[in-house]
């Protein structure tokens, strides 16, 4: 059986953490420094993930959504310090050494589609030299031309865009590109880091469809976003970020359906729908920084709902399909 | 009510130069538009990138010259004289996308906001201060006297876009374009901001010109919707009933394209009713139809705004129902 041990050592509810446990998260924290100031990017997330199983992150810029995904892949920047657990496919991604993550997992386990990562592509380099490039790096023993023209395939591109230059495609055909190139080693999960933000609505709407596709083939995905609407295409679990904490987290129709956090009532609440012109109370205040955090619950001036006891830390409480953190739920 | 800002028979035509200086490229980015707000009113552009909504609000403010077409203000039309130019763009103001990018992070809030009043000369150097905090009051921003003095860097995005709302309104403007004025925000935030202008809109009277690419926040604060595919309106009018029964195939495909946060998404297929698109001229006929999955042959023929209900018009030969 794979990891069992997030079951065990952690007071942590999860949900189905029953067996095939894929990817779990425990306690993971990660602070960056930034000129003597400490940054608290992800503050002891913990959530779990099972074979086959997706899982959005959704959250506000700066509230540590990209970092968990950097953290995962391991590739946060040398000034930030990491603590935890993160375990794939029972080894544990934070204590390998990164010569060894790079061989066996980095792409070829869990692969990632970067935020602008379709503004990376090399301009001065052909679409197949670049991923070319890729299968050096991780050196693919195979026939180049048909894992490239395999991957370019499944993103629904023809062949002939592998001639081309990123500056000759259009913005959507470079995500898929993007995406291609996570594909490439046939990873079993990929982080899609918002994959669908500056692209035009009906481009964003077709990658969407692409991504739905290959979760039906078979791939996990993780989808950080701040759009409710495009993770619920494709995610079965969800977890809702605010300033450095998951504060929900469990099966996407119980939390969609039932939320249970002020902020996931707020967010689901602040999203207008057509045909619906009735007026939605905004929430007031802005999101905190994550420097300097306030102690107890990070919400607390924003929250309609905040009583006293809201000034000291609430506890993770177990929900149906996952956990809250909140001092209403108790 | 009364007409307040028209535009008719709009075009701009951009020309891509090739390396020889040849002209390769015609980009007809607005052609022949018109559309016309009346006071009070909101009325939202509504395309994708590229489909000429800022060019157009561009050259309403004169920051760009029209090649042709009229632009009426007020009952008067807006030419390149001096008098006629200070009228538009001290009656007519922006509200811009990015507010990290649209105010000067070296001025603080209060100059931000009282520079419209210096450039267009109005009260002494008092009022305008007065002027400058009760904008600030009006937009919410409390305390007024501490955010005044503050530079952009101290606010977040959302207390910036207010910011830019303030210097906005500070001269009292008849019609405030606002390009995109959300989507850069967080989720969280976004209700308030468009609350805000709604509320600005009751007590000063104002109407927005609202650009946008999210049709669903445009439903929640729009009264009317063009919706523009390459340089042309193609569907124009009430936008309840636009939304709820669109009559042009694009504006079918943008509908379809919205993912609202619903766990039965999942289990669905999604689809957009659009095909991949053909490669021909997108300027000969029917601009939408390389892409459009109702095409006739009829559609080699450029379809005009054709009224279909009162207020209502579509450029679509087949008007999907």
């Amino acid at each position: 059986m794979r990891n069992q041990r997030n079951i065990q050592n952690s007071n942590v509810p999860l949900a189905h953490s029953s067996f095939m446990t894929f990817l779990s998260v425990n306690d993971l924290d990660v602070q960056y420094q930034s000129q003597g100031k400490k940054v608290h990017a992800v503050d002891h997330v913990s959530f779990s993930l099972q074979e086959n199983e997706s899982i959005g992150i959704a959250g506000e810029s700066g509230c540590g959504k990209s970092t968990l995904g950097l953290a995962i892949m391991k590739t946060l920047q040398e000034n930030a310090s990491v603590s935890g657990e993160i375990i794939f496919d029972n080894k544990s991604i934070l204590t390998i050494p990164v010569s060894e993550f790079t061989k066996n997992i980095r792409w070829k386990q869990i692969a990632m589609v970067f935020q602008g990562a379709m503004n990376s592509l090399d301009p001065v380099f052909t679409i197949k030299k670049q991923f070319k490039e890729i299968l050096k790096k991780h050196d693919f023993q195979g026939d180049l031309k048909q894992a490239i023209e395999t991957a370019i395939s499944s993103v629904g591109l023809s062949h002939s865009i592998l001639d081309k230059y990123p500056h000759e495609i259009s913005g959507g055909m470079k995500q898929r590109v993007v995406i291609a190139m996570a594909l490439i080693l046939k990873p079993r999960m990929v982080i899609a880091d918002e994959p669908t933000t500056a692209l035009d609505v009906l481009v964003q709407a077709q990658i969407m469809v692409l991504l739905k596709n290959l979760k039906k083939s078979g791939l996990g995905i993780m989808l950080i976003s701040h759009d409710l609407g495009i993770i619920s295409e494709i995610a079965e679990k969800i977890g809702i970020m605010y300033a450095g904490q998951i504060v929900e987290f469990g099966l996407l129709s119980d939390v969609y359906n039932n939320p249970k956090h002020p902020y996931t009532i707020a967010l689901l609440n602040s999203i207008p729908k057509l045909g619906n012109t009735e007026k939605i109370i905004p929430l007031k205040g802005n999101p905190p920084s994550l420097i300097n955090l306030p102690s107890g619950c990070r919400f607390y001036d924003r929250c309609s709902k905040a009583m006293e006891k809201c000034k000291v830390e609430p506890p993770r409480i177990k929900t149906a399909s996952g956990f809250v953190t909140c001092w209403l739920h108790e | 009510m009364e007409e307040i800002l028209s535009v008719k028979n709009l075009k701009k035509y951009f020309t891509k130069k090739g390396l020889s200086g040849v002209s390769k490229d015609t980009i007809r980015v607005a052609d022949g538009i018109s559309f016309s707000i009346k006071s009070g009113e909101t009325l939202v552009l509504a395309g994708e990138s590229g489909s000429g909504k800022t060019t157009i609000a561009r050259m309403i403010l004169r920051a760009l010259e029209p090649d042709s077409g009229i632009i009426n203000f007020e009952g008067h039309e807006i030419t390149n004289q001096q008098d006629s130019l200070k009228k538009i763009r001290l009656g007519c103001q922006m509200v811009h996308q990015d507010p990290y990018a649209s105010i000067n992070p070296r001025m603080t809030v209060l100059d931000i906001v009282r520079e419209p009043l210096e450039i267009h000369s109005i009260g002494n150097k008092k009022e305008r201060e007065q002027l400058a905090l009760q904008a600030l009051s009006q937009v919410n921003l409390e305390p007024v006297e501490e955010i005044a003095s503050k530079y952009p860097h101290m606010l977040s995005g959302g207390q910036r876009q207010r910011v830019a709302i303030a210097r906005a309104i500070v001269t009292k403007p008849k019609v405030v374009i606002a390009d995109e004025p959300v989507s850069m925000l967080d989720v969280s935030v976004r209700i308030g901001v468009l609350e805000l202008m709604k509320e600005l809109q009751e007590r000063m009277k104002i109407s927005f010109l609202y650009i946008t690419h999210d049709l669903a926040t445009a439903n929640y604060i729009g009264n009317r919707i063009a919706i523009l595919y390459l340089g042309k309106i193609v569907e124009i009018g009430p936008i309840n009933e636009i939304l709820s029964g669109p009559r042009h195939p694009y504006t079918q495909a943008l509908i379809d394209s919205i993912s609202y946060p619903d766990p039965e998404n999942l289990k669905r297929d999604r689809k957009i009713r659009i095909n991949d698109p053909l490669d021909i001229d997108a300027y000969q006929g029917c601009r939408f139809r390389a892409r459009c999955p109702y095409a006739i042959e009829k559609c080699k023929q450029e379809p005009e705004l054709e009224e279909i209900s009162e207020g209502r018009q579509a450029a679509c030969f087949v008007k999907i129902n």
